[in-house]
Formats: C-alpha cells, structure tokens, sequence
C-alpha cells in the first residue's frame, strides 16, 4: 500500500506516489507508451455533480419544519476536525484507455491550547485501469501497481463504457470511494480511542459506527439535495444568523439514519441564499432531548466562525479547523 | 544526539545558495537572532555528508491569512474578540541563516535540505573555525565572551596571532555612551590577555589613555560581581580578580602643587606618578601644538635648529651678550630675549637666514606651549616619565590625561605613543607586545577634518603597529566618523548597543536588518564579535570587570582637596618617607620661593632616594646667612672756615 502512517491494504500501491508510477509504469509498457507530462487533476478538469433536487423529511423536533433560533451563546466545544483530500490523475492511454493515478488521504487534527496537531492521518495511492479495454498482456504488465478494474460494474451500476470520459469519470468516482472510506476508518478509530467531540467535514451516515457515535459531528457545505420540500424550502433559506431549522431524520437507502438540521453561521443579507448555510448531521439518539443537542452542537458550530477560512472559496460555511486539516493533507499528497 | 528544531527549506523564489540558507522551527524554538545552528545533509558529498555550520541573520513570521482584513472581517473589528476565537492560526517561524562554515569546504555548494539543530560547545568552535587555535600545545585562544543560545554556553575565543599580531592585530569597539560597555569590554579585554596571552609569545603590556572621568582610574581596586558573572568567569578561565600591576601618570595642575587626577586619594598614591616634561621631550612634538598656519616651512627650519644646536648645550653667538645654555622654557625665553636685542641693536633683519619675524613667530608660539601645557610641561625642565625601557610583563600603565587641555593631550599621545614605537621597535621597550587603548576615536582619528599629526600617529600605528607588537585598541561611539583606514586595520571588531543613526550609516549595510535591530537593543554586557575567523558576526556575553567602577571609586576614594604647599609637599614626600610630618615640611621650606620648593619637591620624587629628608632639603637653594650690621662709620667733622674767609663768620 503507497500510504503514510496507515495499515496495509492489498488493492493500493507500495511507496507509489504519482512520479512513481508513472516511472513504473513507463518501465513496465515500455518507451512506446506516450506518459502524460504533469497532467491536470481530474478533480480540476470537470466534476460530475448530481442534478440539485430535493427530498422529504420526517421531523424530530416537533411536528413542524420552523426556523429556531439557537438558544445561548457560541462556545467552542469540538477538540479534533477530520476532513479528507483526493487526486487523480491520467499517468497514461493505452490505446484510448485510461491508466489513472489516485491519492486519497485523510487526516485527524486535534485542537490543542488553540493549536493545532495531527492526531492521525492516511495517505494512499492506487492505480485504476479498465481491465476489459485494455489488452491482457497490459493489464499483466500492470500487476505490480495492483490496479483497481475501473471497467468493473459497481453494485448495480452498469459497466463503464469504453468511451475514456465514462472510463475516467468512474476513476474518479472509485478514488472518492476511497477517500470516503480512509475518511470514515479515521472516524471510527477517533470513536475507539476518543469521546471528544470531533467535527467530520461531510455527512456521517457512510459508517454505522460513526453514524451512532455521539462524539462525531458531520457538517455539509453543499446543497445539491435539499432536504426540504415546498414552504420548508423558504424556512431553510431565510434562515437568518444563528438560526437553526428543526431537527429532522435523514434515511439513505444504503446509509444509516441520522438526525440532521440546517443552520445559518453567517449573516447572508445581500448574499447568494445558500451563503453560511450548512447541514448538520449527528447521531440519532431517540433518549435525547434534541433540542437541547441541536442548539449545543450549533452553538459549538457558530464558534468556529472565526478564525475566518479565507481564502477557501467555501469559507463562509467551513470551520478554520476544517480548512486547517485540508491544507495539512494538501502539504503532504 | 540532540532531537532537530528545524528544517531546511527552499523555494525557487527563495533558494539556498552556498552562503545563506532557510530554515522553519517550532514555534516554541530557541533559535533567535545570533543563535547558532548546524544542518545535517541526507546526500554523501565525495563520500561524505555534508554539515553546514550557520547563524541566523534574519528572522519571519507568518500565518495563513491572505490578507489582514480576513482577520479584522474575522472579529468583527474588534481586537478582544479575537483571544476568543478557538484556533490560532496555523504559524511559521522561518529563519534565514548565514553560512559560517561547510564541511567538506570543497566542492562549495548550495545548502542541501536537511535537519537543523542547535549547535553544541563542539559546533561553535567549528563553526568559527576556533578549532584551529584551540589545539593544545598551539592554543592561543583568548576568550571573548560566552555565546548562549538555548541552554548552550560556549566560549568564544579570538585568536591572540590576529589580536595582537602578528597575522592581524589592533580592536575597534564601538557603542553607544552611558552604558559602560566600551570601557568594561576593554578591561574584561586585557584581563582575559593578561591570563591567557601564550606564554610562548613573549610578554604583553597595556598603556591605557583615560581620557575623560574616572573610568580607568580604579583598575587595581575590586570591583563587585554577582554570581553570575562568576559564573562566566569560571567558564573563561579568567580569575575574577583586578589587575595586580598599574603604575598611573598624571601631569600636574597648573600650580604645580598636586597632581592633576581624580585618583588623588592619599590612599592611592602608592603607584601614582607625575608625568612632567621638560623643554627637551616637547620640542621633538611641537608639530603637534602648532597649527599648519605655524608650522610653515621657514617656522619649521628654526625650530628644527633649536632643538639641535640650541637646547640642552652651550650656545654662543656675537649677536647674543652672553653664551646661554637653553635647558628649560624660561631659558629659551631669555635665549629669545637675547637675541632679538641684539639684532635690533645691530639693525639687522635677518640672523642665520631666520628672518626677525619668523623668529618672533617661533617665540611667540613656543613659549606659550608651557602655559597652555601647564602642569605637564615643566618651566624648568624636569622630567617625570614612562618607564621606557622597563615596562613589565602583564602591567598597565594608565596615563590619566582627563584633566588636560586638548594641546596637552594631543601632546601626551604623540609623544607616548611615539616614544612606544621606538622602543618596539629597537626591542627596547621591556616587552614584545603594548595594547595601546585610546578611546573617543572619532576625535583623536576622525574621518573628516585637517589631518593632525595625533591623527597620522594613529594611521601609523594601525598600519604599521602589528609588525611591532604596538596594538591599537580604539574606542568611540561614532565608528563611522573615525578614519576608514584606522578602523579598517582593526583585525577585530567589538559592537556594543548602537545607536540607530550610526546603524543607518552605509557602513552597516553589510549587516542584515534583524542583526542592526538586534544591535540597536543589546543589553549591557553584550557584544557583537567581528574576528578574521569569523565569517560572519557572533553575539557573546562577557562578565562585568571585577573592578571598582570609576563612579564607585570616586565615592569610594574622594578626590583630594586641593592642598597648600606645604599639604602637596607633605603628600608627596611621605610616598616615599612615612615618617615625615607636616611640621617637619613647613619648618624645612620656610621662607623658600614656591617655584624652588616644587622643584626640590620633583626632584625628590625623581630620584627616590633612601633618605628622603635630607635629599630635599639638599634640593632648596641656600638662603642668605644673615651676618651682623657693620657700625656705620664715624662722621667726619666738617672743616672749619677758613679764618681769612671773607664770607665767614663774622
């Protein structure tokens, strides 16, 4: 496994960063092989995203989706932030077909005296190739990098096709697996070895661990999906500063469950309507009083507003503990 | 091995180059500017791993803010908010460092990336280069001071081939007035020569100008320390002790009665001595008390033939009345005297080619010079000096010229630092090696200004004096108003805190902004350190002089009030004889004229005879034995009138 600091994992690449492979995999196709020279990440070139919808909840707080102000003062309350990076890139065509580099890392960094530190952190790197668009004798010659079949269907997903953007797009998608998944192995050694709140950057319910544990809190900054249907939609986005929705419950099909509420952090007067808005997901806990967690953990969210995450576009919604952790991985991939 | 506390970091825009390098450390790091560090490369050289020995010159500081009005958005303006916010951003404390040193020194390359720790004892003295002096059986380090950086003590030595020659020699030491530091740094100085000057290197004295106050009045009465400065001394291998052997010298105030210094105390008059000359010893200098409107060429000639064929001899000539053997001023001015009469007797305008003007000008400015010079120049010629030609090994003599006119003290440079040169320079002195200290540099050797022979005497010594064991060391708060060639010859460089105009002056440019900064807020008793070894600059500490600070020794020891006669004739002789009284003084001098007394009184102390009494009263002329009235003679009777006379008596 080309990783830092992490377990073994039979599916990545030894000491196989991006430079690496593409010396290995010069080698191994031979000079005849065209290697991409300092390619563009695939995550600059495009991104797929889902189309915006929305979907219906059912509340937990009350009967009604209404706008509730959080209740107390902002007061720092989470001691660790977990956020994860991903990269890929085309080390090479092999006849219309791409070979793609992954690096997927995450990283746990712990808040200390108003400093921060690395509690943990994992950084691995595979290979991705379209096993049914490539000659076998390619593929074999690809052993050592232990590729992962970016050809290969994905639960009930059709197979890729073998136009090199589906090929591509799939890479993409199997490296974001891969974060998601060094992302939640994180997650749950903090839920081992910790009760401390800690701050996921994204939703929890990947991980039944996770999803249940009190001490993690997840935080979503986009809203392709929202989950509020007609008025509830105006509830959500006139939310005003330090005003929270009520608590609902989010039920993914392959997830588990989790409570969830919108919250507004900054004032978005004049702003796009989504400005300081984020998601909040935490474990659903039916012997809880909601109310009073929901206004805790909001609480604990306002008083990340400041050191402001500037430059990060996304500032206005990510915690600086958040950027701080992004940055740290961006260092070291 | 000591854990790293930094590592080595480049970028394009910011690369490393054979004599700089960057580094970032923990925020909690030791390292500051003048902290001394070593880097460790990972890559062989020739079969080696480099080592890269460096100070740091240069120091930043900066967050992840973009810009500050992220931060000021960030707390909504206000300041207090901001110790609330949970995160302090994430910091660097990146360090610029100056190359001290590479190990292999060939091929020199760039500095490699590598781990940054904090150099040892070991370190320092490679990184200076100090080990190539501090090898036994060759040692001839001297210490300077103590470099301190995070828990590391190290002596730091300069070597005594670049110090007092003959490699290199001379100091310069510059700082601010007010904070003791030149003076201490130069006692601190010759203390640590006198203890580690290599005893194969022959023997090493110190003449010392006091030149204002009473600075370097008290330099053999202890002084107090505190603990910590034993500390350094023990460290330094220098005994916390004042120096064992001064002789001082000071002229005479006007009157001639007591010795013109603040170290007048009877209590210290054991090693006190007068420094007086006579006629002879000035006219060799009397370039330095006439001015170049004086000292045309034809001034020149006459001055020139009075001092060979007039002074110290018999010197006859029909012009004069009578022969005239010149020994002191008052002769010469009865020579002058002569002569002018006796060439407007004979209408003549002219004698030996010397025109009658230039004879009057030579008179005129000649005989003032025991006037202007009073109290160091003696009317009657006598002579108080220097030993020259017995100056003992690790001894300083102190001239204490802080009360003299600024003629008088040009004078007594000139001719002290003369007459060294001469005795070096035959091996007649007593010694190999004279640090000569003189400080206010910048007004005895400035940079601008009419060349003076004060100032051509110290060129002179600055270029020449290394050859001849003669060792400048100057001081002065102004380094930049002293002549670039006298502190250019200075091997070695003492800075203590500066004042920032001086540091703005071009002089300093070489210096990074950090290391001025750093100059400007030295705290007593820390020196920045310019050596030949040294490539770049080193901080050191050095203990406080365990000697009586010339305030506390003035408290200490009161100047004595100004005495009588028969007070200053007493002082004097009982240095020599305790068992003489002041009644035994006022019934010896009597009736005798003061100029008669004081040169008895000289006399004596020239000579130091063994028995005291008797010399001086030899000394006083002798007076008139009174001699009983003769009887006046009888009247003689007048004679009687005639008695034919025919206007008598009827």
């Amino acid at each position: 496994m080309g990783s830092t600091n992490v377990s073994r994992n039979p599916t990545t690449v030894p000491d196989a960063d991006f430079r690496a492979v593409t010396r290995g995999v010069r080698a191994a196709l031979g000079p005849a092989v065209h290697i991409q020279d300092a390619p563009a990440t695939l995550e600059q070139l495009a991104r797929a995203d889902d189309p915006p919808r929305t979907a219906r909840v059912r509340p937990l707080e009350g009967a009604t989706f209404i706008t509730r102000s959080v209740r107390g003062r902002p007061e720092p309350g989470f001691v660790a932030f977990l956020d994860g990076v991903q990269q890929s890139r085309v080390v090479t065509y092999v006849d219309g077909a791409p070979i793609v580099h992954g690096t997927a890392g995450a990283a746990v960094r712990e808040r200390r005296d108003r400093r921060m530190r690395t509690w943990h952190h994992r950084v691995e790197h595979r290979v991705y190739a379209p096993r049914q668009h490539l000659p076998a004798e390619i593929w074999d010659r690809l052993a050592p990098f232990a590729p992962v079949d970016s050809s290969a269907p994905e639960g009930d997903d059709a197979p890729s096709s073998r136009h090199p953007f589906s090929t591509l797009e799939r890479a993409v998608h199997l490296v974001q697996r891969h974060r998601e998944e060094l992302e939640q192995r994180l997650a749950e050694r903090w839920c081992d070895h910790e009760s401390r709140p800690l701050l996921v950057d994204g939703g929890i319910s990947g991980s039944e661990r996770v999803a249940r544990a009190r001490c993690v809190v997840g935080v979503v900054k986009s809203h392709r999906t929202l989950y509020a249907v007609d008025d509830e939609i105006g509830v959500v986005l006139r939310l005003g500063p330090a005003e929270r929705t009520s608590v609902f419950l989010i039920e993914p099909k392959k997830r588990a469950p989790v409570a969830s509420w919108y919250l507004r952090l900054r004032d978005a007067s004049g702003r796009e309507p989504t400005f300081g808005l984020v998601r909040v997901e935490v474990a659903r806990d039916p012997s809880e009083d909601l109310t009073a967690r929901a206004d805790q953990v909001s609480r604990w969210l306002l008083a990340e507003g400041a050191p402001l995450a500037l430059p990060d576009a996304r500032w206005d919604r990510m915690a600086y503990g958040i950027r701080d952790s992004e940055e740290f991985l961006r260092a070291i991939t | 091995m000591s854990s790293p506390l930094g590592r080595v970091v480049a970028t394009e825009r910011r690369p490393n180059t054979p004599h700089e390098f960057h580094f970032w450390t923990a925020l909690d790091s030791p390292v500051g500017i003048g902290t001394i560090v070593r880097v460790e490369g990972a890559q062989p050289v020739e079969n080696q791993l480099p080592q890269i020995y460096g100070i740091v010159v240069e120091g930043f500081s900066y967050t992840d803010l973009q810009s500050p009005l992220h931060d000021v958005l960030g707390h909504d303006g206000s300041p207090a908010a901001a110790s609330l916010a949970p995160t302090e951003r994430a910091e660097i404390r990146l360090y610029t460092a100056a190359v001290l040193r590479q190990i292999p020194e060939e091929p020199l390359q760039p500095v490699p990336m590598g781990q940054v720790f904090l150099a040892t004892d070991e370190d320092v003295a490679v990184a200076l280069r100090m080990d190539g002096y501090l090898k036994e059986g060759s040692r001839t380090g001297i210490p300077i001071g103590i470099y301190r950086a995070g828990g590391t003590d190290a002596p730091i030595y300069l070597d005594a081939d670049f110090l007092l020659g003959p490699e290199a020699a001379h100091l310069n030491i510059t700082g601010v007035s007010g904070l003791a530091t030149k003076t201490s740094a130069v006692e601190w100085l010759l203390q640590s020569i006198f203890t580690h000057f290599p005893p194969q290197k022959g023997s090493v004295a110190a003449v010392c100008f006091n030149v204002k106050g009473p600075d370097l009045c008290f330099l053999d009465q202890p002084g107090s320390i505190d603990e910590r400065d034993r500390a350094l001394y023990e460290k330094l291998g220098v005994p916390p002790k004042p120096f064992e052997r001064t002789q001082y010298f000071a002229p005479y105030h006007s009157k001639g009665h007591a010795l013109n210094t603040l170290r007048s105390n009877d209590a210290l008059a054991h090693n006190l001595n007068p420094l007086t000359w006579g006629l002879h010893e000035v006219l060799q200098y009397a370039e330095v008390l006439l001015n170049k409107d004086d000292i045309d060429a034809k001034a020149d000639a006459l001055i020139d033939f009075i001092a060979r064929n007039v002074v110290g001899q018999d010197f006859a000539d029909q012009i004069l009345s009578r022969p005239h053997r010149v020994q002191s001023f008052a002769d010469l001015e009865a020579w002058f005297r002569d002569l002018l009469r006796g060439m407007e007797a004979k209408n003549a305008e002219s004698w030996r080619t010397h025109h009658v003007a230039t004879i009057r000008k030579v008179r005129n400015r000649l005989s003032n010079i025991s006037t202007r010079c009073a109290g160091l120049v003696t009317d009657d010629g006598a002579v108080s000096d220097l030993p020259f030609g017995t100056f003992e090994d690790r001894t300083v003599y102190v001239i204490d010229v802080a009360g003299l006119e600024e003629d008088a003290q040009d004078l007594v440079f000139a001719r002290v630092i003369t007459k060294l040169r001469e005795a070096l320079e035959k091996r007649e002195l007593g010694v190999n090696h004279v640090v000569v200290f003189v400080d206010e540099l910048n007004k005895y050797a400035p940079n601008d200004g009419q060349d003076t022979y004060v100032r051509k005497m110290l060129l002179d010594i600055a270029e020449r004096g290394r050859y001849l064991g003669l060792v400048l060391f100057g001081a002065q708060q102004f380094r930049s108003q002293v002549h670039r060639r006298v502190v250019g010859n200075a091997g070695s460089a003492l800075y203590g805190r500066m004042d920032a105009d001086e540091l703005a002056t071009p002089g300093y440019a070489v210096l990074s902004p950090a290391t001025r900064t750093k100059l400007a807020t030295l705290e007593k008793g820390q020196l920045m350190v310019r050596h030949p070894h040294f490539t770049q600059p080193v901080f050191v500490r050095f203990p406080r002089p365990a000697i009586m600070r010339g305030r506390d020794g003035a408290e200490r020891f009161p100047q004595a009030a100004t005495p009588t006669l028969d007070q200053a004739i007493l002082r004097s002789l009982r240095a020599l004889d305790s068992s003489v009284t002041l009644q035994w003084v006022q019934d010896t001098i009597g009736i005798h004229e003061e100029q008669a007394i004081i040169r008895a009184r000289n006399a004596t102390i020239r000579s130091r005879p063994s028995d005291v009494k008797s010399f001086f009263r030899s000394q006083l002329p002798a007076l008139v034995v009174p001699a009983a009235a003769r009887p006046r003679p009888a009247g003689v009777a007048i004679r009687g009138t005639p008695f034919d006379d025919p206007y008598g008596n009827e």
